[in-house]
């Protein structure tokens, strides 16, 4: 690729990013490449040395704060007419309530998936507390002489220590998918928000 | 290596590659390589993070026909470097007390 060609590439994808942001950054990696082709390597040598296009994207993502998006977002193109603020203003009963419902939907999906989670640590620590209360009463039986029933009490106490043994394992597991789910979607919707100006 | 460790090691890893003279990005990175990987993108993050710390300064000036910008140590920056070194000196106590029984065995 040309130098040309990546910085156009990587302005394109980064449309949505504060202007001045935008602008230090292809500064930046312009002398970059500058600077290796200084060295001897040629134009496409220096660029492919810098990185693929995708991986400098997510990165910078990753890095950006999300409210720095959505001001460069939200910032009017042009003044407002009156009368477009007039109706603004008039239409917000009904657009500002949808929004609302919106964010408060995907806030309950979110609220839900973490409920879910809880629910499952919860049934873990349960039926720890079970192989305890288990075991204990194997002992109260087997003391009164009831040894059968100890010997049953004592076997529900040992499936429930691994019951929960294995739940624990279970939750840490989807406790930390989720985590890193929640990482991904925050990127995903600053990728909703970021490299719309595609000039493909 | 632990993120936020990596982190502050790169911070001053790039106030070390401009302490004894001002440098500019490519530069930074070649110096830094032997040591320590780092990106374009992750230079940029630290030179904006510590332009905004007051730990260096920046100045554009041309250079073969083009502009460059040279990155230049502040008095800030110096500090951070020498509480760098007092907090190492400290990392390296602890790491002696935690290594201590494996010089014994060795």
């Amino acid at each position: 690729m040309r130098k040309q060609e990546f910085l156009a590439e990587l302005e394109a994808r980064l449309f949505g990013l504060p202007q001045d942001d935008i602008r230090e950054r292809l500064i930046f990696y312009s002398e970059m490449i500058d600077d290796r082709m200084e060295e001897g390597l040629s134009e496409e040598d220096a660029v492919s040395e810098i990185g693929p296009v995708d991986e400098i994207v997510s990165q910078i993502l990753a890095e950006v704060p999300f409210t720095a998006i959505v001001k460069e977002k939200v910032k009017p193109k042009r003044a407002l007419k009156a009368w477009e603020i007039v109706l603004l203003a008039l239409g917000s009963p009904i657009w500002l309530s949808l929004l609302i419902a919106a964010f408060a939907v995907m806030l309950s999906a979110y609220v839900a998936a973490w409920s879910f989670i809880v629910s499952l640590w919860a049934i873990g620590a349960s039926s720890a507390a079970c192989s305890f209360a288990g075991i204990f009463a194997a002992f109260a039986f087997w003391i009164r002489g009831d040894v059968i029933i100890g010997i049953a009490m004592l076997g529900a106490g040992v499936f429930f220590a691994g019951l929960s043994i294995l739940l624990f394992f279970g939750c840490k597991q989807v406790t930390g998918c989720f985590l890193h789910l929640t990482k991904k979607m925050a990127l995903g919707i600053k990728s909703l928000f970021v490299g719309k100006g595609d000039a493909e | 290596m632990d993120i936020q460790l990596k982190r502050g090691l790169l911070d001053v890893c790039v106030l070390a590659a401009i302490k004894s003279e001002d440098s500019y990005g490519y530069k930074i990175i070649k110096d830094i390589k032997p040591y320590i990987e780092m990106s374009e993108s992750t230079l940029y993050t630290i030179l904006k993070r510590l332009e905004t710390a007051d730990m260096l300064t920046v100045r554009t000036a041309e250079h073969g026909g083009r502009l460059r910008k040279y990155y230049h140590i502040t008095e800030r920056g110096l500090k951070r470097i020498g509480e760098f070194k007092k907090e190492w000196k400290e990392i390296m106590s602890i790491y002696r007390f935690v290594t201590k029984g494996d010089d014994d065995n060795a």
